[in-house]
């Protein structure tokens, strides 16, 4: 017996060596469709490769905003400046509490905001945060905070990025990258924003969906609660406006405006606007510039007179 | 729980160092951890369904207690039905009450009549097929006194719900399993890295071959409308391998689990895709099941020994048993029939037992014969499969329709090609790897044993390696937790 477990754990970590080499050499040597659970989404959808390259530069800001796309693509930091408030946007694609909060770990000494802003939609806290974390892992140097973010995420696809990223980090063979400012109708602006060339949405119907809190997501939106709190760090949560439909196909947005306001101050911009469908967005998710400008001058409004 | 989840590596490890650390000096106590890491494994999908091992566990545990004591022939046979009559009755109530019902209602608005009866939403509790088929042969062995009844409840519990195999199989025999419940098990090094290497390749087969090939044959049978003739055999090729992964993968999970707490259960699958006719087909594949009916249908009801007409309707009653046996579904049955109709030339010809050994055995390559023998099998039982995961009779046939049809000799896409090549190139390692262990009882049983232990890890390791890189990300049940 005690051979058996000797060669057992001998075999794990003889497997487990094997296994990150083996990782970068079939990637390297394999056509991409031999490594499915491989995903790196190096200057992938979304500009988060210029979003960390611009935020290296960045400090002393005001306002750090945090969230999923509904962040990047809503909250103008344009806009926020012509108002004397400095921002960085630190929206990502899909991004859960897990990203938010490991972001938060990585870079908020560095940043050093005054208020954060989370963006809080319910689908982020329903997801496996997968998509998010493979943005992150690719666009972004890798450390402790990613391993503890694959082991968070427990995902066969974070774990093998996230090897793959490790060793092109080493071996610096994303130095040559460089992402382009502009690509297809997306712009990327300094301080993280994406900006869309003016579109509208054509308002469409949508199945009744019930909102899910991922119990694993919650913790992590709690640990980012606590962090903020311990920091002295104002945090906001708003839910960014999404087209009627999309908002009122959830049976349950109560139970999530309750949840949220006990976290701290929350504002629903569903309820606090009235956007028409076809005017002020560009699809079933996203405001388009119209609508941005809108959205974001009452913000800046509400969040004037609630800071005097 | 699954084998291939998250729950199941940790599970299998604590209830491996209880079992041979905490418990290993009492044999009792071992059956009892048994029983209830068995109990904590089924509870795990649906605790409710517990009740029903546990009832059909002490009926079962006490009517061969009294069947012991019974000289009476009728009274014997009278327990010997309330066994059969307990256990079939809640097979046939949850798997197959809302099926005889539909067809009923459907036969007599056939005739004019209506009917109304309304079915009931009964949930199929998981792996009740192969418990009451591995509880049922204990009762009959011990009538037919090829047993000594069981007296001991824990010991009797832990056979009836023994969890590497309580799901999905093998149906172990009592006589086989049983008495292992009563030996003092002794730690073996070389059988618990057996038990670790049949795991691992068990694994691979479900989670690299049968999962991927899942996605396509699921897409095509789903779709098969959108596909032409040629695309559609494609989708029954990866239905056959998607099937062969995943049910003869799991075998070697349990059957290798097992050996790791010291026991021995029966192979299960025998490399059946590489059989020369359907007769060694199905003395390959399933074997716990074809020779469960084997045993206690086909030569209860005569066998091959009352006429070649009785020899005919028993060959034909197995099969459609067997096909019904899976599922309440005209396709289970048909696939069934469509087998016996296959053995049957075989039969008829007394070529049934031709190839009882293994295919080129010594030999690397088969001859041109055997090769030809081989790919008929296969395309055979392909076509068969078609049925077993048709949803409903007219979709099988319109499936077989359309791979008849001029669209037969069109090129598959070649688009959706390209993503087939990654499969293609992992059924060809599955099989390089099953033709080069097929005088095994699997695949990797003695496949590099002489070799030094760093290549023999190497390749282990590999094995993880590919399942990491080729697993589904969602957790994926085995097909045959449905029947």
């Amino acid at each position: 017996m005690k051979n058996f477990l000797k060669d057992i754990l001998l075999f794990i970590a003889f497997a487990a060596i094997f296994y990150i080499i083996a990782i970068p050499v079939w990637r390297s040597g394999m056509p991409a469709r031999f490594s499915p659970n491989i995903n790196y989404l190096l200057g992938a959808y979304g500009h988060m490769f210029s979003r960390m390259d611009d935020l290296k530069t960045t400090d002393d800001i005001d306002i750090l905003f945090l969230g999923s796309s509904h962040a990047y693509r809503g909250f103008d930091t344009r806009i926020f400046s012509k108002n004397s408030i400095n921002t960085f946007n630190l929206g990502s694609s899909s991004q859960t509490p897990i990203q938010s909060n490991m972001l938060l770990n990585r870079y908020l000494d560095h940043i050093d905001p005054e208020v954060i802003i989370f963006e809080v939609f319910p689908f982020s806290f329903d997801s496996d945060g997968v998509e998010s974390s493979l943005d992150i892992i690719a666009n972004d140097k890798n450390d402790l905070h990613s391993f503890l973010m694959a082991l968070e995420v427990g995902h066969v696809k974070t774990w093998n990025t996230l090897i793959y990223a490790t060793y092109r980090d080493i071996f610096n063979l994303d130095a040559s990258f460089s992402e382009p400012i502009e690509r297809g109708k997306d712009i990327y602006v300094k301080g993280g924003y994406v900006e869309k060339d003016l579109a509208y949405y054509s308002p469409d119907s949508f199945p009744q969906q019930e909102i899910i809190i991922n119990r694993k997501q919650l913790r992590q939106f709690e640990y980012m609660v606590t962090q903020t709190k311990d920091n002295d760090i104002k945090l906001v949560l708003v839910y960014a406006p999404i087209p009627r439909e999309n908002y009122l196909s959830y049976t349950n947005n109560q139970y999530f405006d309750s949840l949220m306001t006990s976290y701290g101050d929350y504002y629903n911009f569903n309820d606090i606007l009235t956007l028409d469908d076809s005017l002020h967005f560009y699809d079933s998710h996203h405001l388009n510039q119209n609508g941005v400008v809108i959205f974001n001058e009452k913000l800046i409004d509400i969040l004037k007179s609630g800071l005097e | 729980m699954l084998f291939n989840s998250l729950d199941f590596a940790i599970f299998l490890p604590v209830v491996f160092l209880l079992y041979w650390f905490v418990t290993n000096k009492h044999l009792k106590l071992q059956n009892t951890l048994i029983v209830v890491a068995s109990y904590f494994f089924y509870g795990w999908w649906d605790w409710r369904f517990l009740s029903l091992i546990m009832f059909s566990t002490l009926v079962d545990y006490t009517i061969g207690v009294h069947l012991a004591k019974a000289d009476n022939q009728l009274k014997r046979k009278a327990l010997l039905w309330t066994s059969i009559g307990v256990n079939l009755g809640f097979l046939g109530f949850f798997k197959y009450y809302n099926f005889f019902l539909e067809n009923f209602v459907s036969a007599f608005s056939f005739f004019g009549m209506e009917i109304n009866a309304n079915s009931l939403h009964i949930i199929l509790p998981v792996g009740i097929s192969f418990y009451t088929f591995q509880s049922l042969s204990y009762t009959i062995d011990v009538y037919r006194k090829k047993l000594a009844p069981c007296t001991d409840v824990i010991a009797f519990s832990a056979f009836v719900s023994f969890f590497p195999q309580l799901v999905a199989g093998p149906i172990e025999r009592a006589t086989n399993l049983l008495p292992q419940f009563f030996h003092k098990r002794t730690f073996d090094y070389t059988q618990a890295v057996d038990g670790m290497r049949q795991i691992l390749w068990g694994l691979f087969k479900k989670m690299v071959i049968a999962d991927n090939c899942a996605i396509y044959a699921n897409d095509i049978f789903n779709n098969s409308a959108d596909y032409g003739g040629s695309t559609l055999i494609l989708g029954a090729l990866f239905f056959a391998f998607q099937i062969y992964g995943d049910f003869s993968g799991y075998s070697d999970i349990a059957i290798g689990t097992a050996r790791l707490f010291g026991f021995n259960l029966r192979q299960n699958f025998a490399f059946p895709y590489f059989s020369r006719d359907i007769a060694e087909f199905w003395r390959r594949w399933h074997i716990s099941l074809s020779t469960w009916f084997r045993d206690y249908l086909y030569i209860p009801l005569g066998g091959s020994r009352m006429g070649t007409r009785t020899s005919i309707r028993n060959i034909f009653i197995i099969f459609i048993v067997s096909g019904f046996w899976h599922g309440a579904n005209w396709t289970f049955i048909i696939w069934g029939a469509l087998n016996a109709i296959y053995f049957l030339p075989l039969f008829l010809t007394k070529n049934n037992r031709k190839n009882l050994d293994v295919v080129s055995k010594g030999k690397f390559f088969p001859t041109l014969k055997e090769l030809t023998a081989i790919l008929l099998t296969f395309g055979l039982t392909t076509i068969a499969w078609i049925f077993f995961r048709a949803e409903n009779l007219q979709h099988a046939i319109s499936y077989i329709s359309e791979i008849l049809s001029p669209s037969l000799f069109a090129l598959p896409d070649l688009l959706a090609l390209k993503d087939y090549a990654v499969v293609f190139v992992l059924i060809s390692f599955l099989i390089f790897m099953e033709w080069i262990g097929r005088e095994s009882q699997y695949a990797l049983e003695n496949f590099g044993l002489k070799q030094k232990r760093i290549i023999r890890w190497s390749f282990y390791a590999f094995l993880i390696f590919m399942i990491g890189m080729f697993m589904q990300t969602d957790e994926t049940p085995f097909i045959y937790f449905q029947f």
